[in-house]
């Protein structure tokens, strides 16, 4: 007999079920009907559009399907129904509502969903602008939304063969064994979920995702119109589309990316915003691929030619945007990522298999199918022309993301490599130094073409004007380099070749806007983007080159950047620094104390206070003092004994001081273990204490004090004790001692910032002296050990990236806006 | 053929001698006693954390070393010195993977990845640098 379980909300479940069945049932049905009317197109004359009507219906029901999923889904986590899985797992009740949507991005199946939805929101812009194309298009969409949507229908074939996994499933179904979902009452067992990854409560995390989903998922807009021109075998009329569809996708994956870039430098602790682990490099790399397929295609669109590269790199970045997903969802990176997400095990790995597996044979087979008719220029490029170097610059860009995939598909293809050579190979030891001694040489070649490029035309260029403009700029760039490379004391060659590729880039970038665009805004897009990924570049250089442990007190210690060996890093070994608390260390130019931690009632992070403090050494002056609060979560759920550190910066336009707590004591472990110390004193004795001294300035009969209200008959005293510490006198500590009734009675001074208690105990007359007892808690109880790095020149990485995502807005604006010429008309001698 | 096509050529043949010469960049999964053949030169090591033994850190006396015993694959155990702080929850993990080299007897490890069992799903890692 089945148990009837008490307290389960199951209505919301079965409704999201049926979301999940209806979205996968209406892609099913849209992607059809597409197809149908694509075939049915030029069946009659004047032409029905039954099967077009049809799949767009098709697609609004899946699209609102979709968000009907989603709705289900908040309304169960934001109502804390833990007798799903998802809201179990993902959150808790102490769960801050602004991270109510983290929660989606944490789990697998709210990733997909993600994505789903922005595809469905997608697929909607495209019904409305595609046009002639739409039926063709909106077939490729529709298709990537079944497999999609089958991500999430978590259906059964057997014991073994799961397809996709449903975000509504029961947690009673998930643990069936555990003896206590046999119980009908389990729900009043169940009082709390389990809580968000504490990585993932951080302002970046809510906004990263979305960004850098919406990204992934708009690169399938230029992938479906590539395929839909070769079906249709209409080579023109996808290019302003593609065009403008990968300058969108161009700037939103490139933000979300560095936004998780910024999410990194924020709350992880590895010390910097690029760390080229898996994850990030699985990201990069169809950008880099998407960016080439964009410069191809301009190509293609003014002089006919680069059609086959342009196809070839859509169809890559798309797959490539599969296969990040089946890197970092699989858990195939395991050892190798700091942040591979999920171990799905073998139903998800096939699942992706297959998808990719059918994208590519399908792309491919239509590729094949049309290569012998695609366009084709039968003269040669000349070597002045824009055309010819932009191929090459893409083609650049694509071996760079051909060596990275490589070393980051390592895990992917190491079982092949040991069956052959019987060897466990395993990533670079120092992978960071990897990768940036062979991407410095794409940096400086891609900057180098840049500018170059630009002063170039289509087809021919004057080559007295080019080289003219070219000279100005390289000298100009050659003077801001050799300035920047001085004063930041750059030296070894390829980053220095790197700092002239920058500066030449930025030089060139923005004296072509100037001189020949005459800052038209309409024509600035390219210039804008440009000069972003110049900046872009040179803050990484800059930031990353001289970045400096400033914890360790050697000024000048390079990391990691290509020239020092192990061997001599590995002499810099001590990089953290304990503080105990109130007890200023000398850390590069700062004097810096930890000032003690504090709790709220409404934060579940612990924050650090820690002061910073810059001293002119001659006059002894301050010349700058601030507190940073780096936080953490101490002993967050599910950790034993940890802490989960988030780092705090002090920013400077030049640079940043990034710290971080890499240890600390529990505060609800630590003790109140200190005790009343004696000590017997006269007038001007000195008493010692942890971070200063006291002397005893002698007895005050006259007590005014609004901590003693006096009575008739009492005798009260207080004695003056002036406290000093370091820098000088602190305060007077006024103790009282009263006789009241025959007994004595004593109040208790304090220095709060010093957590000191001082008490007159007594007054010996024969001696004339007193004795005052004294109380502070051993420093030793209170310490945290931290870490802090200098990141010079960081915010011309940000920087960068805010205006290399506007030049691509604009331009994408501007050719949304311009009146496009007639082209294609057979101007162009196209080889049949 | 046409220029581009030379072009192509150089720069895939270029990109051909970058790839193969990063293989000899690439490392090797190692145990403690492999690792010892070649003392000094830096390998992955996979194991398992002694969590009998524990995980000795005292920031007090050095916040920069970490000791802790570990059992790789091949079952053979070895001390292992971490310089840096004591990596979250390491005492849970349920496997490490640690870049480093062994030096007399012991290993020096530089960088720890962790497996945790828990719903951090997300693996950890810390970095120090080897001493």
């Amino acid at each position: 007999m089945d148990t009837q379980f008490i307290g389960e909300h199951l209505g919301p479940g079965k409704l999201g079920h049926f979301f999940v069945v209806f979205t996968f049932v209406t892609a099913l049905f849209s992607c059809f009907s597409y197809w149908r009317a694509a075939q049915t197109e030029n069946d009659i004359a004047g032409g029905s559009n039954t099967w077009l009507r049809l799949g767009r219906n098709g697609f609004v029901l899946h699209t609102a399907s979709i968000v009907g999923i989603f709705g289900v889904l908040y309304y169960i986590i934001s109502n804390h129904l833990f007798e799903y899985h998802y809201a179990w797992r993902h959150s808790d009740l102490s769960l801050p509502p602004k991270y109510l949507l983290s929660c989606f991005w944490e789990g697998q199946e709210g990733s997909f969903l993600l994505w789903t939805i922005w595809d469905a929101v997608l697929g909607m812009v495209v019904i409305f602008t595609a046009k002639k194309l739409e039926s063709r298009v909106m077939t490729i969409i529709a298709m990537v939304q079944i497999a999609l949507a089958s991500m999430l229908l978590g259906l059964y074939f057997g014991q073994d063969v799961k397809i996709g996994s449903m975000p509504f499933i029961l947690l009673r179904d998930v643990m069936s064994n555990a003896p206590i979902f046999s119980q009908p009452n389990y729900m009043s067992f169940i009082k709390d979920g389990n809580g968000l990854n504490v990585l993932l409560q951080n302002y970046w995390m809510v906004i990263h995702p979305p960004v850098l989903f919406l990204g992934f998922a708009s690169t399938i807009v230029p992938f479906a119109y590539t395929i839909a021109a070769l079906w249709k075998r209409d080579y023109q009329q996808w290019v302003r589309p593609a065009l403008i569809w990968s300058l969108f996708s161009g700037a939103v994956l490139g933000t979300g990316i560095m936004m998780g870039g910024a999410w990194a430098y924020e709350s992880l602790n590895f010390g910097g915003y690029w760390a080229w682990d898996p994850v990030e490099n699985a990201s990069l790399v169809p950008w880099l691929t998407l960016v080439a397929g964009l410069h191809t295609l301009i190509v293609y669109k003014s002089t006919g030619r680069s059609l086959i590269m342009t196809v070839i790199l859509y169809i890559i970045t798309y797959s490539l945007v599969w296969y990040s997903t089946f890197l970092t969802r699989t858990g195939i990176l395991g050892d190798t990522s700091v942040h591979a997400f999920t171990d799905e095990g073998k139903s998800l790995t096939w699942h992706l298999v297959i998808v990719i597996g059918v994208l590519l044979i399908l792309s491919i087979g239509m590729l094949m199918k049309r290569w012998k008719e695609l366009p084709r220029v039968k003269t040669e490029e000349s070597v002045n022309s824009r055309e010819f170097w932009i191929f090459i610059g893409s083609f650049v860009l694509l071996l760079a993301a051909v060596q990275i995939i490589i070393t980051t598909s390592i895990p992917v293809w190491a079982p092949l490599y040991k069956s052959i050579t019987g060897k466990d190979i395993a990533p670079p030891t120092n992978i960071v130094q990897h990768y940036n001694s062979i991407q410095v040489w794409v940096a400086s070649i891609i900057t180098l073409l840049t500018a170059t490029v630009l002063y170039l035309r289509f087809k021919t260029s004057d080559n007295k004007v080019v080289l003219k403009r070219l000279g100005i700029t390289g000298v100009i760039a050659l003077a801001l380099a050799l300035f920047i490379g001085i004063t930041q004391k750059i030296t070894s060659p390829q980053y220095i070749l790197m700092l002239f590729g920058c500066s030449y880039t930025v030089v060139g970038m923005i004296y072509y806007a100037i001189t020949v665009q005459k800052a038209k805004l309409k024509k600035l897009g390219a210039s804008t983007s440009h000069l972003g990924f110049g900046v872009l570049l040179l803050g990484v250089l800059l930031s990353s080159y001289n970045k400096e442990v400033l914890s360790v007190n050697t000024a000048g210690f390079m990391m990691d950047f290509g020239k020092k060996t192990d061997a001599e890093n590995a002499k810099e070994s001590a990089e953290n620094i304990i503080f105990y608390k109130n007890i200023p260390v000398a850390m590069g130019d700062y004097l810096v104390t930890y000032k003690g931690d504090s709790l709220s009632e409404t934060d579940p992070r612990t924050f650090y206070k820690v002061h910073y403090e810059r001293r002119d050494s001659a006059k002894h002056q301050i010349k700058e003092s601030f507190n940073l609060y780096p936080d953490a979560f101490v002993n967050p759920k599910g950790m034993q004994s940890g802490l989960s550190a988030n780092p705090a910066s002090k920013h400077y336009l030049t640079k940043d001081i990034f710290t971080y707590v890499s240890a600390a004591v529990d505060p609800k472990k630590r003790e109140d273990t200190a005790q009343f110390k004696s000590n017997i004193v006269k007038e001007g004795d000195t008493i010692y204490t942890n971070s200063g001294y006291m002397i005893f300035r002698g007895l005050n009969t006259q007590v005014n004090d609004p901590r003693y209200a006096q009575q008739p008959g009492d005798v009260a005293v207080n004695a003056n004790l002036d406290l000093y510490d370091l820098d000088g006198l602190v305060t007077t500590l006024k103790p009282i001692y009263f006789i009241r009734d025959q007994y004595a009675y004593q109040v208790t001074d304090t220095a709060k910032s010093m957590d000191l208690y001082v008490r007159l105990e007594n007054i010996i007359p024969d001696t004339k002296s007193v004795e005052i007892k004294v109380k502070q808690p051993d420093p030793k109880d209170d310490y945290i050990v931290m870490k802090a790095l200098i990141f010079p020149y960081i915010n011309l990485v940000w920087l960068g990236v805010i205006i290399m995502a506007l030049g691509f807005l604009l331009s994408m604006t501007n050719r949304i806006t311009k009146k496009e010429k007639a082209k294609f008309t057979g101007d162009y001698p196209f080889t049949k | 053929m046409k220029r581009t096509h030379i072009v192509l050529l150089v720069l895939v043949a270029a990109a051909v001698c970058v790839i193969v010469s990063m293989f000899g960049d690439f490392s090797t999964y190692e145990t403690f006693a492999s690792a010892k053949n070649e003392a000094g030169k830096e390998f992955h090591v996979m194991g398992y954390l002694d969590k009998v033994r524990g995980v000795q850190y005292d920031p007090q006396v050095d916040p920069n070393h970490c000791t802790f015993y570990v059992k790789d694959k091949a079952g053979n155990q070895s001390k292992v010195i971490f310089n840096g702080a004591k990596p979250t929850d390491i005492e849970k993990s349920e496997q490490i993977v640690m870049t480093g080299s062994m030096q007399n007897g012991t290993f020096h490890c530089r960088q720890i990845q962790m497996k945790c069992p828990s719903k951090y799903k997300t693996d950890q890692v810390a970095i120090g640098n080897a001493g």
